[in-house]
């Protein structure tokens, strides 16, 4: 056995751009989710909710008509599927970027500005991580008639205090800068400097919490739509596909596999892309991004 | 020479604990009267309950009597401080289903949830532990390499997912456990797996990097370079350090414990917590759902402000902060 290096060596920088391989994968393990989403439309004869009793639980691979067989009525589990991802993407991409753009907007203006506001925010975000966040949105999302808009409006709005607290972290020390302070000094507008200045070395950092948010937030909406509170049948999404199959595990277990399969591969996909990003924090894509 | 934390602690004065412990507190009592405020509000936002309990063919008069009685025709600022004083006597009202005390349905089923939330944080965290030290004293980048793709692979599927293949395998295939309620022993074992893998990755991953970044310490260069064995420099200098972040990390991940545990009883028709309060939303039954939110948030919060002491005793260096 080799002496065990318990002292780290430091590595020299690699400046070469390189992706690294997990990327790669993760890369293309979404364009394998995206691309079914995609095509499957497309092709004739797909329709998620056409039931047909008669050809009820077909296994995958029997059927040419139902390539990946079929659920308990009958329906194309390969048309559904597709269905479920469109909807849970479309969701999660529409949830993330609310959550971006209001706590990017609410961190800059909270670190901007200091003083009350910098207090108000600084308290909300300590309330909302000392609170069982995952457990009041089920309670709200159950409370309130569940349905997918519901689940936008409630994530959309709740999940934001990650991308606050790091954009006002940045924008704090970017106020003090010398670029930021003297176009000041010369009579410039402060929205001009926001947007000219504060906001373009910010949104690096929010781009990459949502690239790190994209996997939790198709977590926690799958987990709801386990639970019923979310995407209402007829529609289909990943988390009550899974559900309805759980009755069949015995007998037809692919009916869960099939849609767990395709959302691990999103969330692994979306894991190993963010990922890279977050590597690249330290590759000096952030260097003026006054991240201690 | 690295003092030992507890020497650190020791030579805080109690002038410097008072602010922190005070300030601690204001946040710690702002959570629960927030979460307090939400379960109200949540109570209230689908009408009053007169119409649910009774049958379909009631009076209008009858209803309004029923919700009298409840004190829904109270003005609503009375009924929302009537809420606060029973957070405070404990008194949440009865549930409507089962004309118990909400409170007390909410403490019979919290054992059955401590239990798994137990075992999982224990479990996860011991195999984090022990994986953590293996990979320093090793210094194996393979391990390191198959713990962390394997880790990558379990993040990337709810709880909910995870259990499923669980009892797709042990279940259904080898028949080895049983994969629904709390009859025995063996009936722990998946849904505690599925949560203890959970934890297991998060604080390997914590751990892990906190030890790694001990690692290029001066003071632990000294103590190899003195001829300490690796082991005791492991456990008597990094390790100490390393637990610092993780502790302070453990109290927050408790409400992703909690969620999880929801999801989980759900799966495997536990009868805790989380599955009491998921069949008393579908049943609008909301004194049950206000007691269980409250009681959980408190839990959290007491939990928090515990861990928070804690790691303000061992590090000095958060006094400041």
């Amino acid at each position: 056995m080799t002496a065990a290096p318990l002292v780290a060596v430091a590595t020299p920088v690699v400046r070469r751009w390189r992706p690294r391989p997990g990327a790669v994968v993760g890369v293309l393990m979404l364009v394998v989710v995206v691309g079914l989403t995609a095509i499957v439309p497309l092709l004739p004869g797909r329709d998620p909710m056409a039931q047909d009793l008669r050809a009820a639980l077909l296994p995958p691979f029997t059927d040419p008509a139902h390539p990946l067989g079929t659920d308990a009525l009958g329906r194309d589990l390969l048309a559904r599927i597709a269905l479920a991802s469109a909807v849970t993407l479309g969701m999660t991409l529409l949830i993330v970027v609310m959550n971006a753009v209001i706590g990017t907007t609410i961190g800059v203006l909270a670190g901007w500005a200091g003083g009350k506001l910098d207090a108000v925010v600084t308290w909300l975000s300590n309330v909302t991580l000392a609170m069982p966040v995952v457990l009041l949105l089920i309670a709200v999302c159950a409370v309130l008639r569940p349905s997918a808009g519901l689940t936008i409006v409630v994530l959309g709005c709740t999940w934001w205090v990650g991308y606050a607290r790091v954009t006002r972290t940045v924008a704090a020390s970017l106020r003090r800068q010398d670029f930021v302070v003297s176009p000041l000094t010369q009579g410039a507008d402060t929205v001009w400097v926001l947007v000219r200045h504060i906001v373009p070395n910010v949104w690096p950092h929010t781009l990459i919490i949502a690239a790190t948010d994209i996997a939790t937030i198709v977590l926690i909406t799958s987990s709801l739509e386990y639970l019923g509170l979310g995407v209402q049948p007829p529609v289909p999404s990943w988390g009550s596909m899974i559900f309805d199959g759980q009755r069949h595990l015995a007998g037809d277990p692919w009916l869960a596999l099939l849609p767990g399969l395709v959302m691990f591969l999103a969330v692994a996909g979306a894991q190993f892309v963010s990922q890279q990003f977050t590597a690249e924090t330290r590759g000096g894509l952030l260097r003026t991004g006054g991240m201690r | 020479m690295l003092r030992r934390p507890s020497e650190r602690g020791a030579a805080l004065s109690v002038a410097d604990v008072i602010p922190f412990l005070a300030r601690r507190l204001a946040l710690a009592v702002a959570t629960v009267l927030t979460v307090v405020t939400i379960a109200f509000v949540l109570g209230r936002a689908t009408g009053e309950p007169g119409a649910l309990l009774l049958p379909d063919n009631a009076t209008q008069s009858d209803i309004d009597a029923l919700n009298g009685a409840l004190g829904f025709d109270r003005p609503l600022v009375v009924q929302y401080l009537d809420t606060l004083v029973g957070l405070v006597t404990g008194d949440f009202g009865d549930s409507y289903r089962l004309r118990e005390s909400a409170l007390g349905l909410v403490l019979e089923r919290v054992p059955a949830t401590v239990e798994l939330a137990f075992w999982a944080f224990v479990i996860g965290l011991a195999l984090a532990v022990a994986a953590a030290l293996t990979i320093q004293l090793t210094g194996s980048r393979a391990l390191r390499a198959v713990v962390g793709w394997a880790g990558a692979i379990r993040q990337s599927v709810p709880d909910f997912f995870f259990a499923l293949l669980l009892v797709l395998v042990f279940s259904v295939l080898l028949g080895a456990l049983p994969s629904l309620g709390r009859t025995s022993y063996a009936s722990l074992v998946l849904p505690v797996a599925t949560l203890a893998t959970g934890q297991f990755v998060m604080y390997l991953r914590l751990l892990d990097s906190a030890l790694s970044e001990q690692a290029g310490q001066d003071h632990v260069r000294t103590a190899i370079a003195q001829g300490q064995s690796r082991m005791r420099v492991l456990v008597t200098r990094m390790l100490p350090n390393a637990a610092l972040p993780v502790l302070g990390m453990a109290g927050l991940n408790l409400g992703g414990l909690l969620g999880g545990t929801v999801v989980v009883e759900v799966v495997f028709a536990w009868p805790g917590l989380g599955k009491l309060l998921t069949d008393a939303v579908s049943q609008r039954d909301f004194p049950i759902v206000q007691a269980g939110l409250v009681f959980v948030a408190l839990a959290f919060v007491v939990v928090n402000t515990a861990v928070d002491v804690l790691v303000h005793r061992v590090d000095t260096r958060t006094a400041a902060a």
